[in-house]
């Protein structure tokens, strides 16, 4: 398992766009990616967990993923937090 | 007539048609075959991503990407690994289909109503739209064919949902009454989105009105007027002509450098009273932020906010603005604005009284917890700092003394913040402009705060109705005061703005221009009206003008000689 500590950046949040696209590009890896926030985990991979964690900006979440391809996908996952999902 | 919350602006005129949810109402059954119930649980969901496949490709088309984002959000949340796992478990379990759809939505709704956060909440909306979507679905409950409405339809329904937004002909409707909604739901900003005039929020409106009543939505005062006599509804006629006009002039001048006729460059600022307003400020295409009032921190609560909540909301302002220039004045509280956990006592003239900063120099502690907070917050953007009612260069100093203090603590525990911090000095006292050559040494700006420097000039409470007619910025006066802060200003080579309403007044734009103001701070939605108004004139006519109207000697004969040229 590989995790990463990021700070949410973007002024919104993860609200709907970004979680959607957060959920999506997940989608595509096979290993399972959790969202930390708070001590609290959540599937990183489910819209619907997401928004129910109500992740805000200057959050320090952590995203670990475990299984096939966990490296790339924590990668994505860092670098679409840390450029505030293009907003 | 009604009212309601105006969420989408404009006057539509036409005929009410009431929509009614379909009936949705079914037997719930907990010894289903699962194989069974699965594929009907699986032919609902082709048709509803057929469905909504084609939706969001119309409404990209006629309402633009952000509205068809939340179409594809409905099938994201339709396709979400833990929603249909959550599903079939209760399939599994011998629910049948319509049950175990209602069931797992009931429990996103009450899970995202639970979090106290206004945009979590609002997904709870989208889930109970698939809800009743999927139930139709399954049930095979054909519900009205928005997309087929008669002309200039006002469409009356409890809640104006994305999917029924998306079916309606934007050709047919003139307008949108529901009972629940705000400024800030799907509804309002799908509405805005097509141009359709609304009014949200109004108690029992699918009982209020009749089908094929005549009604006025007016979307600018949330009104709604029913059975309107032939000459109200001429008008309102006239008035939807002028609206649309003047929106479609405005909008030409969205993305455009804010320039005089004879191109020279001037920035157009807003000013805004919570963080969340700089989105209104970008959505109006606003170079930043002129002014932001600090009070509502400190409003309708019972104890200060700390030095963590103020700089949250800053940090939020300046994320939102992004790289551009973000003005803060500091508490200025006193005067008509009370906060009862101050203490403040009760005084003979609070105007003149221990308000502003005289106030936060007292109560040093409290002051360097919000300068604490916006030093921080200065490492997010351009954040500058701008310090109210300010009378003479000693209250400058004294703030930049305690400014340096919290630098060195920040400095000592490796805190960043902007080295290069801008400090200004808000010109709203007679005292200030006609210091304005002494205060220019000290600040990095002057900002004009014409409402208070107009009152305190003419020594006059605008708010009792038999002194009112003396407070006018066009009062020879104030207007040489204004010249007067300005030139200073420039020979001492630093910016000079005005965050009062008068920055946006057409008749005072052309002085401000022959006087060289360099940055106009106004409300965001007259922003775009204020860049035209801007680049209706040349250096040189504002010159002529600003001649003729400063050798004036009184008010009345001053506003007649601008209108005269403002109406040429």
């Amino acid at each position: 398992m590989v995790s990463k500590k990021v700070t949410v950046v973007n002024a919104m949040g993860f609200h709907m766009r970004p979680a959607m696209s957060f959920a999506g590009a997940m989608a595509k890896y096979p290993c399972d990616v959790t969202i930390c926030v708070n001590g609290i985990k959540t599937d990183g991979k489910s819209l619907m967990n997401i928004i129910a964690a109500c992740i805000k900006c200057g959050m320090e979440i952590e995203i670990s993923c475990n299984g096939e391809r966990e490296e790339e996908a924590l990668n994505e996952a860092v670098t679409m937090i840390a450029n505030g999902f293009g907003e | 007539m009604y009212h309601g919350i105006g969420a989408s602006k404009g006057y539509g005129i036409g005929r009410v048609t009431i929509y009614r949810d379909a009936d949705l109402r079914y037997t719930p059954r907990s010894d289903c075959d699962a194989q069974t119930e699965k594929m009907r649980l699986n032919d609902a969901l082709k048709l509803f991503f057929e469905r909504n496949e084609r939706l969001s490709e119309r409404v990209r088309e006629t309402a633009g990407e952000s509205a068809a984002e939340i179409i594809l959000g409905h099938m994201m949340m339709m396709k979400d690994p833990y929603m249909c796992s959550e599903i079939e478990k209760r399939i599994d379990a011998g629910q049948c289909a319509e049950a175990a759809v209602e069931a797992v939505c009931d429990l996103f709704i009450a899970m995202f109503s639970a979090v106290d956060d206004e945009m979590t909440k609002q997904r709870a909306t989208d889930v109970r739209d698939i809800k009743s979507e999927m139930l139709a679905l399954l049930l095979g409950v054909h519900t009205v064919d928005l997309s087929d409405l008669p002309k200039d339809t006002v469409l009356v329904a409890k809640e104006l949902t994305p999917s029924m937004t998306a079916c309606i002909d934007r050709k047919n409707v003139v307008g949108f009454i529901t009972e629940v909604g705000s400024k800030t739901s799907h509804a309002a900003i799908l509405a805005r989105a097509m141009e359709i005039p609304a009014v949200l929020s109004v108690e029992n409106a699918t009982e209020k009105f009749k089908n094929n009543q005549l009604v006025i939505v007016d979307g600018i005062h949330g009104e709604i007027l029913t059975d309107p006599e032939k000459g109200t509804v001429a008008a309102y006629v006239r008035l939807r002509m002028d609206f649309e006009k003047e929106r479609a002039a405005l909008e030409k001048f969205m993305g455009l450098e804010t320039l005089t006729k004879d191109g020279e460059k001037v920035q157009l600022f807003a000013n805004i009273g919570t963080p969340e307003d700089a989105s209104q400020v970008i959505a109006y295409d606003g170079e930043g932020v002129g002014l932001f009032r600090t009070e509502f921190l400190f409003m309708d609560r019972s104890t200060m906010p700390d030095e963590n909540e103020q700089f949250e909301a800053y940090k939020k302002a300046l994320l939102i603005m992004k790289n551009k220039t973000v003005i803060i004045r500091t508490l200025d509280i006193g005067g008509d604005k009370e906060i009862p956990y101050l203490g403040l006592k009760k005084e003979e003239n609070p105007f003149l009284g221990f308000r502003a900063v005289r106030y936060c120099l007292k109560n040093s502690e409290m002051y360097k917890t919000q300068l604490r907070a916006l030093l921080r917050a200065s490492a997010y953007g351009d954040l500058q700092i701008m310090i109210p009612l300010v009378t003479g260069v000693d209250e400058v100093r004294q703030v930049k003394t305690l400014i340096r203090e919290i630098q060195a603590e920040l400095d000592e525990k490796v805190i960043a913040y902007n080295k290069d911090l801008k400090i200004g000095v808000m010109i709203e006292t007679p005292s200030a402009a006609i210091l304005a050559d002494v205060l220019a040494k000290e600040a990095d700006f002057f900002s004009i705060g014409t409402n208070d420097l107009t009152g305190y000039t003419m020594a006059v409470d605008r708010g009792n109705a038999d002194v009112a007619y003396l407070y006018s910025a066009f009062s020879p006066a104030v207007l040489r005061m204004i010249r007067h802060i300005i030139s200073e200003g420039k020979k001492a080579g630093i910016p000079v703005g005005m965050c009062g309403e008068a920055a946006a007044d057409p008749l005072l734009i052309p002085l401000l221009i022959s006087f060289g103001l360099d940055e106009y701070s106004v409300n965001p939605t007259s922003l775009l009206a204020t860049r035209r108004e801007i680049s209706r004139w040349s250096k040189q006519e504002a010159d002529k003008i600003a001649e003729s109207v400063m050798a004036l000697e009184t008010e009345k004969q001053i506003v007649s000689e601008l209108s005269r040229y403002i109406h040429l």
